[in-house]
C-alpha cells in the first residue's frame, strides 16, 4: 500500500473536492477542505516538499481556513444544509463519487490509460526518486529561487493579495 | 467611491491587462487575467443595486471559468512539453481548451451569453471599459498562440459570433445591449482572420476600440442608454446628431469611412487564402449589424418622433465636457486613406 500512497492520497483529494463541490453549507465545504488541505499536504510530502507541506497546513489551513470557518460561522443560517438534507446536494455527491470509482476502477484495471494523457497504469504514480541533485533537496532550493530570481512573481502575487482585501472590503461596503 | 481607492484599483485592472501582455511564462499570464478579473469587480458594481450586483456575479464566474480552463490548458501543456514560455501550444488538446478559455474570456460564440446581460446591467463608463480594455490581454495570448490554434474550432466560432452578433442586436432597443451584440459580431470578424494574419486582427482590434469608445463618449454625453432617449439628442447637441450618424456608418463598415478598412482587409486576405465561401458569407451577415445601426441613425438623425410642444424649446442644457472625443470621431471616421500604411506591419 505504501507504494501507492500517492495514488490513494489524490484520491481521497478529488472525493474531498466532489464533497464541497456539491455545494453544502459552507461550514461543511470547510470541513471537507480541511481534510482536501491536509491530504494535499501528504501528496506534496511524498515529493519530497516538507516545507511546503508545511506551508499548506499552516498557511492555508492554519491562517486562511480558519478566518473562513469564523466568518462563516458569523454569517451562517438556521439550518445548514448537509449533504444528505438535500436531494439535489446528494444526488451530485453520489454522481462525483461514481464518476470517481469508475475513474479509480479505469486506472487499477487497464495498463495504460490515455485520457489525456498517458500514463501506464498504477505504477506511473509510485515515486521512486525524489528527483534529488544528491546534495541539496531540489524543493527548498525553489523557495530560495521565488525570493531571488522571482522577485517579481512575489510582488505581482502581494500586490494581487493587496488589492483583493481593497476589492473585497469595497464590495462589501454597500452604500 | 474613495477617489483614491478607486484608482488604486482602476490602475490594478490596467495592471492585470500588462502583465498578461509582457509576460513570456504562462503562469504570470494566469496571475494577470485573475489581476485584472479582481480589480474590475468592484468597478463594475459602482452603483449599488441589484443589477449591477447580478451583472457582476455572472461576469464574475464566466471568467473565472475561463481562467480555470486556461490553467488546465497550461497545465497540459506543461505535462507535454516540460515548459513554461509563451510559445505555440504544441498539443492539441491543450490548444483546443486554451482557445475555448479565451473565447469565454472575449464571448465568442458559444460563450456569448453573458455579454449583453454583463453590459445591460452596469452603468455606461463601466461597459465602456468591460467592452474595450478586457478585450486587449485575451486577444494578445490568441495573437500569441496563433499558430497552433485549431482552425476547424476558431473559424466555426467566428462565423457563430457574426451571425449571433447581427441577429441578436435585431430586437434590442437598449443601447449597451446593442452595443455588447455588436462586440461579439467584432470579435467574431477579428477571430475569423486570426490565424491566416494576426496582424489584421490587430488591426480591427484597434480601429474597434476607437469606434466603440467614440459610440459610448457620445451615449454618455447625451446621458441615454435606450434609443428613445438617443432620439432626443436632436434637442440637446444637435450637432451630435450627425456624428452619431457617422460613426454608426462606421461601425457597420460602409466604405469611405474607416470601419470599412478592416473589413476589406479581412476579406481580402481569407480570399487570398483561397476561401470565398466564407467572407462571402461574413460581408452578408455583416449587413444584419448595418441594419441595427441604420435603425438607430434613423430614429437619432434622419427622422423626429412627434413629441410634445414643450419638448421643442429646450432651455436648460447640460454640458459634459469629454476631452478625447472629438480626436475620437475623426479617428473613427477618417483613416480610410491611410490603408496603404499598413504595409509598415509587415
Amino acid at each position: 500500500m505504501m507504494t501507492y500512497i500517492v495514488f490513494i492520497l489524490s484520491v481521497i483529494f478529488v472525493v474531498s473536492f466532489v464533497g464541497f463541490s456539491s455545494k453544502p453549507s459552507p461550514i461543511y465545504g470547510g470541513l471537507v477542505l480541511i481534510v482536501s488541505g491536509g491530504v494535499g499536504c501528504g501528496i506534496i510530502m511524498n515529493f519530497g516538499g516538507s516545507f511546503l507541506g508545511l506551508m499548506v497546513f499552516l498557511i492555508y489551513l492554519g491562517g486562511m481556513l480558519v478566518v473562513f470557518g469564523y466568518t462563516t460561522a458569523m454569517a451562517t443560517e438556521q439550518y445548514p444544509e448537509v449533504w444528505v438534507s438535500n436531494t439535489t446536494v446528494m444526488g451530485v455527491f453520489l454522481l462525483g463519487l461514481l464518476m470517481e470509482v469508475m475513474l479509480v476502477l479505469y486506472v487499477l484495471k487497464s495498463e495504460e490509460v490515455g485520457v489525456v494523457f498517458e500514463f501506464s497504469g498504477v505504477g506511473d504514480w509510485a515515486i521512486y526518486d525524489t528527483g534529488d541533485s544528491g546534495v541539496f533537496s531540489e524543493e527548498i532550493m525553489g523557495v530560495a529561487a521565488l525570493y531571488s530570481y522571482g522577485a517579481w512573481v512575489v510582488i505581482v502575487t502581494g500586490w494581487s493579495l493587496f488589492v483583493g482585501v481593497l476589492v473585497i472590503l469595497e464590495v462589501t461596503r454597500g452604500d | 467611491m474613495n477617489p483614491l481607492i478607486f484608482t488604486t484599483i482602476l490602475m490594478t485592472v490596467l495592471l492585470g491587462t500588462m502583465i498578461v501582455m509582457m509576460s513570456s511564462h504562462w503562469l504570470m499570464i494566469w496571475i494577470g487575467f485573475e489581476m485584472n478579473l479582481l480589480a474590475i469587480i468592484p468597478i463594475l458594481m459602482k452603483k449599488y443595486n441589484p443589477r449591477t450586483m447580478e451583472a457582476s456575479t455572472k461576469y464574475f464566474l464566466t471568467q473565472a471559468t475561463a481562467s480555470m480552463l486556461l490553467m488546465m490548458a497550461i497545465i497540459i501543456n506543461l505535462m507535454h512539453s516540460g515548459q513554461w514560455t509563451i510559445t505555440k501550444v504544441f498539443n492539441p488538446t491543450a490548444s483546443i481548451i486554451m482557445t475555448s478559455a479565451l473565447a469565454m474570456k472575449l464571448g465568442l460564440t458559444p460563450f456569448h451569453f453573458w455579454v449583453p446581460e454583463v453590459t445591460q446591467g452596469i452603468s455606461l463608463t463601466s461597459g465602456l471599459i468591460l467592452l474595450t480594455w478586457q478585450k486587449l490581454a485575451p486577444m494578445s495570448i490568441l495573437y500569441q498562440i496563433s499558430p497552433s490554434i485549431n482552425l476547424n474550432i476558431l473559424l466555426t466560432m467566428a462565423v457563430l459570433s457574426i451571425l449571433v452578433g447581427g441577429w441578436g442586436g435585431l430586437n434590442q432597443t437598449q443601447l449597451r445591449k446593442i452595443m455588447a451584440y455588436s462586440s461579439i459580431a467584432h470579435m467574431g470578424w477579428m477571430t475569423a482572420v486570426l490565424v491566416y494574419s494576426p496582424t489584421l486582427t490587430m488591426l480591427n482590434m484597434l480601429i474597434y476600440i476607437m469606434m466603440t469608445l467614440t459610440m459610448f463618449m457620445l451615449f454618455i454625453q447625451s446621458s441615454s442608454t435606450t434609443t428613445l432617449s438617443l432620439s432626443h439628442t436632436w434637442n440637446k447637441t444637435p450637432l451630435t446628431t450627425t456624428l452619431i450618424l457617422i460613426t454608426l456608418l462606421s461601425m457597420g463598415g460602409l466604405p469611405p469611412l474607416s470601419g470599412f478598412m478592416p473589413k476589406w482587409m479581412i476579406i481580402q486576405e481569407l480570399t487570398k487564402n483561397s476561401s470565398i465561401i466564407l467572407p462571402t458569407l461574413m460581408a452578408i451577415m455583416a449587413l444584419l449589424n448595418l441594419y441595427f445601426y441604420m435603425r438607430l441613425t434613423y430614429s437619432t438623425s434622419l427622422t423626429m418622433f412627434p413629441s410634445t410642444n414643450n419638448m421643442k424649446m429646450k432651455w436648460q442644457f447640460e454640458t459634459k465636457q469629454i476631452t478625447l472625443l472629438p480626436p475620437l470621431i475623426v479617428m473613427s471616421s477618417l483613416l480610410l486613406p491611410l490603408t496603404p500604411m499598413l504595409s509598415i506591419l509587415d
